[in-house]
């Protein structure tokens, strides 16, 4: 070992290639892309909602990104539209995630659009679901023996409810839903949007074989 | 170093510095990183109109959408051939290919006496608001429900139908432009389906006599303290509209309920509570209510008329998925969904309930919940099949093009009596 120089050299200018086509050029794809049209910026207390949900860490268990009808039924399920990269513009850093122990959540505000049941839900998942594994989040919320004038109760079943007084929301359990409330992703996605591609060519090579062509004949 | 390398016959000397001999790279290497390069550059050309093609697809489909979710928005001119085509699209399933109607049923489009009456501006009046009710075309008597179709057509839309039935079928000389339709939309919102041939009376100079009005009267005390269930909830269940909509409209897999048939909702909710059909939600939710309450709250949105609040959305293929709605599918055994459902999807009585402008991921998730089993209420076991018969983009196809068409309206007439004793309930055509 005695050429430590070019060894550094070709090894920086490996990195310096990777990072080239790996971050630098695809950054400036994504920032030509711009914010996709429809996209609302965050407001406050949605911006608020969105720091507790990194906070949480939400993201281990709930990925931010539904994927294509070709390649997913996640359309089906509810979960919305293939998402482009302009969707995520007011996000950073994103919350794409890759695991989905839970659903994925880019259009729950368009599915459970219900900030009662999201209270219910973020107080005790197993109110709602008795096999849900998502953790209750009791430390947003606060026991009180009478709601104030600006309170949010959160409605509970019986068997889940306290003895006497209430549970009312704390101002990070009213983000938090804020913020799931206005996860919307429903305007239709730029024409030449940013996105994964799917199976669009190998569709259209076999498209005289699916159903719907052979209907069409 | 390794004793190998000291038995090594070109490193006679411990002291030696090893070191390699420049050798030439053997030619296969060259070759394989050859062709790699080439393969490479090919597949790169090849697959580089991926990007294009996929763009071209979404374009079409947000055109597609974007005409459906702002039917108001298009101003084009009407083209005259548009029309008929319209006409046959929107129309001829239920008054017939001709506009001859169907004994009984269905009145005349063709010589009838109120289009003669009230022009080109009347079928656009009809058209826009929808009607139901007692209604006597040609001497004859019916008395049936048309949908709205202002969520579904738009101005330039109905003017060009209007001035099809109107000039076409009907020889008349009388025509209606895009502005005067928007006129119309504008002066109509949210009103409710014209009352029959009573309702019309007050809109057409000259109509032949008419049935007088059956409406419903006006609502009970009871129904204020429904309207607030249901805007509103209770200590323990969320409100019905925050996630149904405020007017009964949905959206994803949250169900439209307005104008569904009161029998067919209150036996949802029955089967929810009962764990016969399920839903986690609408578990919490049934099981919490009384039976009154149940009986209110189907009442309460089976009279509810309300614009579409769905468009295509599963990048289902239209054409399949009207064909599948009106004559179905007999390689697979799929019978046309509209001879249960109702012609143009607007439901048939207390059991089969109205598909049309449900949402389009709530009908392919229940369409996949049958084929699955999860879901496994319906009477005789009649959706299951029909669920594992169609393949997945026949269940998107079907949803979207059930998502086009416009809503049934409500209709008190179908009530529920409050009392246990149930009410038979009539059902309309
Ligand atoms: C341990 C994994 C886990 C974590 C962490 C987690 N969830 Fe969940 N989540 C689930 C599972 C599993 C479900 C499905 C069962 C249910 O509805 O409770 C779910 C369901 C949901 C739903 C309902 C989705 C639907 O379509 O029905 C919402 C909303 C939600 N989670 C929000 C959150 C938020 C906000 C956080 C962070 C505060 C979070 N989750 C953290 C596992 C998790
Ligand atoms: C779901 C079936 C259905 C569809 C689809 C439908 N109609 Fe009707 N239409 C009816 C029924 C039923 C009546 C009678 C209503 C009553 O009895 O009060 C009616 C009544 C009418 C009338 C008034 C009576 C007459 O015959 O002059 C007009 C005009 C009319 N329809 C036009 C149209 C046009 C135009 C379209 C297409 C945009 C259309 N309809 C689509 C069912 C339908
Ligand atoms: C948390 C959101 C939520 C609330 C609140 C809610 N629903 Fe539902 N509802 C749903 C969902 C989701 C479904 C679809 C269930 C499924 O997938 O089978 C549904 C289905 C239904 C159905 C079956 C409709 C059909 O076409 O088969 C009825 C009826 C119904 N709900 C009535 C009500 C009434 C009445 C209330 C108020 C007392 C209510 N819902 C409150 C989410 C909700
Ligand atoms: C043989 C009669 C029959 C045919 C044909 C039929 N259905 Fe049904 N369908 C029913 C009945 C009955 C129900 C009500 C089930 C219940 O009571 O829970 C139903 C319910 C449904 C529902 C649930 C509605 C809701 O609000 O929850 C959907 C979606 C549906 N059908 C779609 C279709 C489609 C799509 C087709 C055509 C491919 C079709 N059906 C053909 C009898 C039929």
């Amino acid at each position: 070992m005695n050429r430590y120089l070019p060894l550094a050299i070709v090894s920086l200018a490996i990195l310096a290639f990777a990072t080239l086509l790996l971050v630098i050029v695809p950054g400036m794809q994504i920032a030509a892309d711009g914010v996709a049209p429809g996209l609302k910026p965050y407001t406050a207390a949605e911006a608020r909602g969105r720091a507790v949900y990194v906070s949480m860490g939400c993201l281990y268990c709930h990925s931010q990104q539904p994927r294509d009808e070709a390649q997913a039924p996640d359309g089906e399920r509810g979960w919305g539209r293939a998402s482009v990269a302009g969707d995520y513009a007011y996000d950073a850093p994103h919350q794409l995630g890759t695991m989905r122990t839970g659903p994925d959540l880019m259009n729950i505000g368009d599915r459970l659009p219900s900030q009662d049941w999201q209270l219910t839900h973020l107080y005790q998942p197993r109110a709602i679901s008795n096999w849900s594994i998502m953790p209750a989040y009791p430390f947003l919320f606060t026991h009180k023996d009478k709601a104030g004038p600006t309170d949010v109760v959160v409605k509970l079943p019986p068997a889940y409810a306290p003895k006497t007084g209430v549970i009312v929301a704390n101002q990070d359990a009213l983000d938090l839903v804020s913020y799931l409330q206005g996860m919307k992703h429903d305007y239709a996605p730029p024409g030449d949007g940013l996105r994964d591609n799917g199976y669009a060519q190998i569709d259209a090579r076999q498209m005289p074989q699916t159903d719907a062509a052979k209907a069409a004949q | 170093m390794s004793k190998k390398n000291k038995q090594d016959p070109r490193l006679p000397d411990e002291t030696f510095e090893p070191y390699e001999e420049p050798r030439l790279i053997p030619l296969p290497v060259y070759w394989i990183a050859i062709a790699l390069a080439i393969w490479g550059v090919v597949t790169l050309v090849q697959t580089s109109n991926a990007g294009h093609f996929a763009d071209k697809e979404r374009a079409a489909l947000g055109e597609k959408t974007a005409s459906v979710a702002s039917p108001a928005a298009s101003t084009a001119a009407p083209d005259t051939g548009a029309g008929k085509a319209l006409f046959a699209d929107n129309c001829s399933s239920c008054h017939g290919d001709a506009g001859e109607g169907v004994a009984d049923a269905i009145p005349p489009l063709h010589a009838s006496d109120v289009i003669k009456a009230g022009g080109a501006s009347a079928i656009s009046q009809i058209v826009m608001r929808g009607i139901g009710g007692p209604l006597i075309v040609d001497k004859a008597n019916y008395d049936g429900e048309m949908p709205s179709f202002s969520s579904v057509l738009s101005d330039t839309e109905i003017a060009a139908i209007a001035d099809y039935v109107a000039t076409d079928l009907n020889g008349m000389n009388s025509t209606v432009s895009p502005d005067q339709v928007a006129e119309i939309r504008t002066a109509s919102e949210d009103m409710d389906p014209w009352d029959g041939g009573a309702g019309l009376a007050s809109l057409i100079n000259g109509l032949p006599p008419q049935p007088a009005s059956e409406n419903a009267s006006a609502p009970s005390p009871e129904a204020t303290a429904t309207a607030s269930l249901a805007s509103q909830g209770t200590a323990n269940i969320w409100s019905c509209a925050s996630c149904h909509g405020d007017k009964g409209e949905g959206t994803q897999t949250v169900p439209r309920l307005a104008g569904l048939a009161p029998a067919y909702l209150a036996k949802q909710l029955h089967d929810f509570s009962k764990g016969t059909r399920i839903s986690d939600s609408m578990a919490y939710v049934a099981k919490s209510l009384s039976e009154t309450q149940i009986t209110e709250l189907a009442n309460y949105y089976g009279a509810m008329s309300s614009p579409s609040g769905a468009q295509p959305a599963l990048k289902g293929d239209l054409a399949r998925g009207e064909q599948l709605a009106l004559s179905g599918d007999y390689s697979k055994n799929v019978p046309a969904c509209f001879t249960c459902h109702g012609t143009s999807g607007i439901g048939v009585g207390a059991q089969f309930p109205g598909l049309a402008a449900q949402q389009p991921a709530y009908i392919a998730h229940q369409l996949a919940m049958w084929a699955g089993g999860a879901r496994h209420n319906s009477p005789l076991g009649l959706m299951a099949g029909i669920g594992k018969a169609l393949s997945d983009e026949d269940r998107r196809a079907v949803a979207d093009y059930l998502a086009s068409l416009p809503p049934a309206a409500g209709n008190a007439k179908t009530a529920l009596a409050v009392s246990p004793t149930l009410k038979e309930t009539t059902n309309v055509q």
